[in-house]
């Protein structure tokens, strides 16, 4: 459309100011993180996905810079650059261009992102829920009625891998999956009983390891093989995870019990208020019994501030696409006529700003708001 | 009749080939003398007018629907437009220009097979080295299409644009998408191709814009340059 009408751009500037009183009322700074950034960090953190979605350019000193594909990681490098202790609780929020190259539905290049970002919170499931609470309270304030509200743990799901017996290597490696559905199903079953059924190309190298360090032959094979180190892994790392997997091939089996646990936590899909039942049916560990108390304090903490967790969809599997999250996440769809369509989500990450460069560690929640999907959507 | 394009290779092996097998089919190009040398009459099909370009421009005129036919490769033909997209169809693969879309890894990777292999290494190799394993190549599209299916998340591109195969020995990347027709250049780059590391296996094919594609002349084109069974 080349951009909007005098009439568009009004309303659409109507709209989000309602969104940003909401925000700035509950007492978070309103800022103005760049539009350019250093490309990166996105580029870094989220691989090439959304590089491919991001615009990126050299500038004229040859560093790679980009258009903000998002507005979260723009506002934690202000936040390390404005903040004398990173550590320290912020409240901040903003409204501004995001640019990606479209992909789906309703997703222009150019859109209006609205957002919140709160770091270091001293209560993190009174955050959650106040951060759930503004997001519903901005979209009301410009008119939405209707919509519907999906709750995921992310937290959960790792508690349940850490109760579950078996090697560390095994948990990274699901924890790793859980993004990809396919291939967490194929990971589970290779730790079950028929792990060992497929040969590789390099199944000849573990089955000499029996005999021999994993050092001794990968330097034995280069060597015989004339082969140069190149690649950029050392031959410790080469070698570390040849062994790794000659482990993997001796390690007691994945009780497919505790296998059909986690797939069967992951069927879950229940209203938010229904799941207590569920979950204590479960038979579960040290840290599951703590993550379902965050879960049930959340709850509460929701109910007090006058949401109904009644209207709230839990679904065990939802996080997936949503990389950075590491426990309570959320969206929320509006139904049109071309089906659900997703105006605003979030939840918490609390490694990126350490991945960032933070010196400390801080915890963050923050939400986000697509204002011209919403703007379709109200129309 | 409207005139219609059909491109084909203006030079190397791809323009030999193609030329015999037109030839082979009873279709003659006639280029006038005078002409700038670039463009031709396809004698035997009615109104269609023949235009010389590089395998590559042809993928994106078709994709841009500037001409109605092209004779190209499969890899730049699925690099330049997505099939999901139906921008282009296939009328007929050609007997000629076979080769495959490879991803592979230094052969001294010894415990790295498979893309799940690769997938399990770009985490580690990030959490070690602080930054992303390199992906060198010139198939931008079909690299990020075939890492997306395999859930491979974890890399970054370096757009390479000739001897990609050396990126690994020179240390500008650490994984290569190229196309191989023997695999005798992967070897004396001491490359391996994965178990499961075959994007694309690739010829030369027949291909039209939706155009190109509605017009009654594609039946006839195809007819004409299908390999015999």
């Amino acid at each position: 459309m080349a951009g909007k009408s005098k009439a568009e751009r009004e309303a659409l500037e109507r709209q989000n100011a309602a969104i940003m009183a909401v925000f700035e009322r509950a007492g978070f700074d309103y800022i103005a993180p760049d539009i350019i950034q250093p490309a990166d960090i996105f580029l870094e953190r989220s691989g090439e996905d959304i590089r491919a979605r991001t615009f990126v350019f050299t500038d004229p000193s040859g560093a790679e810079m980009c258009l903000r594909p998002d507005l979260t990681v723009p506002a934690c490098r202000y936040h390390l650059s404005h903040a004398e202790m990173p550590d320290a609780e912020a409240r901040y929020c903003y409204l501004g261009p995001a640019f990606r190259f479209p992909n789906e539905h309703l997703s222009p290049q150019e859109f209006m992102q609205a957002g919140l970002e709160w770091f270091a919170a001293p209560d993190a499931a009174a955050a959650e829920a106040r951060v759930l609470k503004l997001t519903i309270s901005a979209l009301e304030a410009t008119g939405l009625t209707k919509f519907r509200v999906t709750l995921g743990d992310l937290g959960l799901f790792s508690a349940l891998i850490e109760d579950t017996h078996m090697p560390v290597r095994w948990r990274n490696r699901l924890k790793h999956h859980f993004w990809r559905p396919h291939a967490f199903r194929e990971v589970l079953e290779s730790f079950t009983s028929s792990r060992n059924a497929r040969r590789t190309s390099i199944s000849g190298h573990i089955d000499k390891l029996a005999s021999k360090a994993a050092i001794e032959l990968v330097a034995l094979e280069m060597e015989q093989r004339n082969l140069p180190l190149v690649g950029g892994r050392s031959l410790e790392e080469i070698a570390a995870r040849l062994a790794d997997k000659a482990a993997d091939r001796s390690e007691a089996a994945l009780d497919q019990r505790k296998a059909d646990a986690i797939t069967g936590y992951l069927d879950i899909v229940e209203r938010a208020d229904n799941l207590e039942g569920q979950l204590n049916r479960m038979d579960s560990g040290r840290n599951f019994n703590e993550a379902r108390k965050h879960f049930q304090k959340r709850l509460a903490e929701m109910e007090e501030l006058g949401l109904n967790p009644k209207r709230f969809e839990f679904k065990a599997t939802f996080g997936r696409e949503l990389e950075y999250y590491t426990g309570f996440v959320f969206q929320i769809e509006v139904e049109t006529s071309e089906g659900f369509v997703s105006v605003a989500g979030g939840g918490r990450y609390d490694n990126l700003l350490s991945d960032m460069g933070s010196p400390a560690p801080v915890s963050a929640v923050g939400c986000a708001i697509h204002t011209e999907r919403l703007k379709a959507v109200l129309a | 009749m409207k005139t219609l394009t059909l491109a084909i290779p203006s030079k190397g092996r791809l323009m030999e080939q193609t030329a015999e097998t037109l030839e082979a089919a009873g279709l003659r190009i006639e280029r006038p003398s005078t002409d700038r040398g670039y463009r031709g009459l396809l004698k035997g099909i009615e109104d269609i007018e023949v235009a010389f370009l590089s395998a590559a421009e042809i993928a994106q005129n078709l994709r841009e629907g500037k001409i109605d036919f092209g004779i190209t490769g499969a890899d730049l033909l699925w690099e330049k437009s997505a099939p999901q997209e139906n921008l282009v169809s296939v009328l007929a693969p050609l007997d000629f220009g076979f080769a495959n879309v490879v991803v592979a890894v230094p052969e001294c990777w010894l415990d790295v097979a498979s893309m799940a292999d690769l997938d399990e290494v770009s985490e580690s190799f990030y959490a070690r080295h602080g930054r992303r394993l390199r992906v060198a190549t010139k198939y931008l599209n079909l690299t990020r299409r075939f890492f997306a299916e395999r859930g491979v998340t974890g890399y970054r591109i370096v757009e390479s644009l000739g001897a990609t195969e050396g990126a690994p020995v020179a240390g500008t990347a650490e994984v290569i998408v190229d196309i191989t027709t023997t695999g005798s250049t992967l070897a004396a780059n001491h490359l391996k191709v994965l178990d499961d590391g075959i994007i694309l296996r690739s010829s030369a094919v027949l291909a039209a814009s939706p155009a190109g594609l509605a017009d009654p002349r594609a039946v006839v084109l195809q007819k004409n340059l299908k390999k015999p069974k």
